[in-house]
């Protein structure tokens, strides 16, 4: 397990700076002078003079990296154009927003998703199969700004039964301690915050886990049925088990196992749809605070941003095949 | 083409997907001869709702938008096309050559593969959209540089899966040369898990280039285009949210339509999901 992870992490090495380098390359990318792009036509010369410094632009491209690469290393991914701040330190203040409907989005998406999947594979082309083929199709094929935008209108516009965007709701004063929401709303002690907390969350956190719900009964659906064909199902039939017993400790548990990786892969693209999200919603996370930076060209925001999102998907990635190797006794043994 | 009948057939979605996607064509090649321009303002209509003079309804400026979706069709058609024909080319030519020539070449060619899907594709996206500067071209470059590394697998595991055959052996032996080979016999024979591989892309590919277009990174105003129309209205979703849905649902309906195919093809060229579907 050990030399399993060592070589998981070495392998991980080459990856990691290839993605710094795309990173670090965004600003370069900008046609003409970035520094000139960056402060728009009424800056003086003094001032594009000063941001060339600023961003190390007037310093071979070698050097540009290295001194990127350092700064990220001791935590600096340089200052947002807007505000002045480290775009770190705005990052750390935004991810538990982010992370909350995210997390909250998974959690869904597994409690539906799998038993929709399960329901579908042990009724293969029936009536209720087919339908849940059409709907989880639509849910992969619906930009997630539009469905973002019918809830929105549907439950918060037209009957008014839930918030129509931001976190909380203004009336309560929660103080930020752990920067989550709900457990701040339940740490103010205010009644009914919390309350007002988790109605703000269900239409951002029904968007992202739509999306993930509909892949993952699809996903388990066909591995369901591919289990089903092998010969260690058609054993245990002959064994004289009963169905339930088939499907549930024999097949389910052999499909699930693929259900993590993909969970771990559409965890990131939902990720990215949390960029749309949060801006329809006004829900404070990283999502919108990039879709604020790139309203503002405010680029070492983009940069971090993205940086951030990248290494979220890396270290899912690498927690899916841990797991992976925890969960399935094949592929530890392999291993050992 | 028998094939083809066989496989509609077979296929009740991938027939009504072929069937929505054909009237769209026909509905966006005729329909922009029939209707007003979809630039023409008339401050007098704005914002009227569906009626039998404007099917979908105007936006503020007045412009009819059966007309805006009619024509956004088009750039959303076109653009599918594009982008998923660059990604193609590129990803499948550095896939081929990775799988084909082995040795560093395949290990820095993965590499950079990897890298880029690390990245989630539409993060990357915006990222690099943003870098090169909005416009539709742009964007339509960077949902590319985003897809084609998908293609590259598919193609280098076909490449690595054909090579050891006995008739590319074969070809070596009689003294082709590499580049012949590659687009004769390598190719050739790797193209049926590319063409899911490109159906499945099309509906990434408009996707994602809505998605930049209604972060303001792609199409601008005044284009007709389908994402950048739903955000340049949603400030008045309360009042007349036929604005932003008309070309919201323009998106969801053919990007579905796209799928239903890829999906009934994905299983078609996969003998192990047919027996089981």
């Amino acid at each position: 397990m050990f030399a399993f992870l060592v070589r998981r992490l070495l392998a991980l090495i080459p990856v990691l700076l290839l993605v710094l380098v795309i990173v670090f390359s965004l600003v370069r990318l900008i046609p003409g002078d970035p520094a000139v792009t960056l402060l728009g036509p009424g800056a003086t010369r003094d001032q594009i003079i000063a941001l060339r410094a600023q961003l190390d632009l007037d310093q071979p491209a070698l050097f540009q990296f290295w001194s990127y690469f350092i700064g990220l290393l001791h935590g600096d991914m340089g200052h947002s154009l807007k505000s002045g701040q480290p775009v770190l330190n705005e990052i750390l203040i935004r991810l538990p927003a982010t992370l909350e409907i995210s997390i909250n989005a998974v959690l869904i998406a597994i409690v539906v998703g799998i038993p929709i999947g399960v329901v579908s594979a042990t009724r293969a082309n029936s009536g209720f199969d087919h339908s849940v083929r059409v709907i989880s199709l639509t849910g992969v094929s619906m930009p997630a700004f539009l469905l973002a935008l019918l809830l929105q209108l549907v439950f918060a516009i037209w009957l008014g039964w839930l918030p129509v965007s931001g976190r909380i709701s203004p009336y309560f004063f929660v103080d930020r301690v752990t920067g989550f929401s709900i457990i701040d709303a339940w740490l103010s002690g205010e009644p009914g915050a919390v309350s007002s907390a988790i109605a703000h969350m269900v239409l951002p956190t029904t968007v992202l886990a739509v999306f993930l719900a509909a892949t993952l009964g699809r996903f388990v659906r066909s591995t369901m049925l591919e289990v089903m064909d092998e010969d260690f199902v058609r054993t245990a039939r002959a064994k004289g088990l009963s169905r339930h017993d088939v499907v549930y400790r024999h097949a389910l548990r052999n499909s699930l196992l693929p259900a993590i990786t993909v969970i771990g892969l559409k965890f990131a693209e939902m990720l990215g749809g949390a960029i749309l999200t949060e801006t329809i919603f006004s829900w404070p996370g990283i999502g919108r605070y990039m879709y604020e930076a790139i309203r503002n060209r405010d680029y070492p925001v983009i940069q971090g941003a993205t940086l951030v999102f990248a290494l979220m998907f890396m270290l899912t990635s690498l927690i899916v095949d841990i797991l992976y190797a925890v969960l399935d006794p094949r592929v530890r043994r392999k291993m050992s | 083409m028998r094939d083809l009948k066989r496989f509609l057939a077979n296929n009740t979605l991938a027939l009504a997907g072929t069937i929505v996607l054909a009237i769209l064509l026909l509905a966006v090649l005729i329909g922009p001869f029939l209707l007003p321009s979809p630039l023409a303002i008339d401050m007098a209509a704005k914002l009227q709702p569906p009626s039998f003079s404007h099917w979908l309804g105007t936006d503020n400026f007045g412009r009819d938008m059966l007309s805006r979706v009619l024509e956004g069709g088009r750039y959303t058609l076109a653009i599918g096309v594009l982008v998923v024909a660059f990604a193609f080319v590129v990803g499948v030519f550095f896939g081929l050559v990775a799988g084909f020539a082995g040795g560093i070449v395949d290990t820095v060619i993965m590499r950079v593969v990897d890298a880029i899907l690390s990245f989630p594709a539409l993060v990357l996206a915006i990222a690099l959209a943003a870098a090169f500067g909005p416009s539709l071209q742009n964007a339509m470059i960077a949902v590319a540089i985003t897809l084609a590394p998908q293609f590259a697998r598919v193609a280098r595991a076909q490449a690595l899966g054909v090579s050891s055959r006995l008739y590319v052996e074969a070809a070596h032996a009689l003294g082709l040369p590499r580049g012949r080979i590659l687009t004769r016999y390598i190719l050739v024979n790797a193209i049926g898990p590319l063409l899911v591989q490109a159906s499945l892309a099309f509906g990434s590919a408009i996707l994602q280039t809505s998605a930049l277009g209604f972060l303001g990174l792609g199409a601008q105003p005044p284009m007709p285009e389908w994402g950048a129309d739903v955000s340049a209205n949603l400030s008045f979703v309360r009042s007349s949210p036929w604005t932003a849905l008309g070309p919201g649902f323009a998106i969801l309906i053919t990007v579905l339509s796209f799928n239903l195919i890829g999906d009934s093809l994905a299983d078609w060229f996969n003998p192990r999901r047919r027996s089981a579907a």
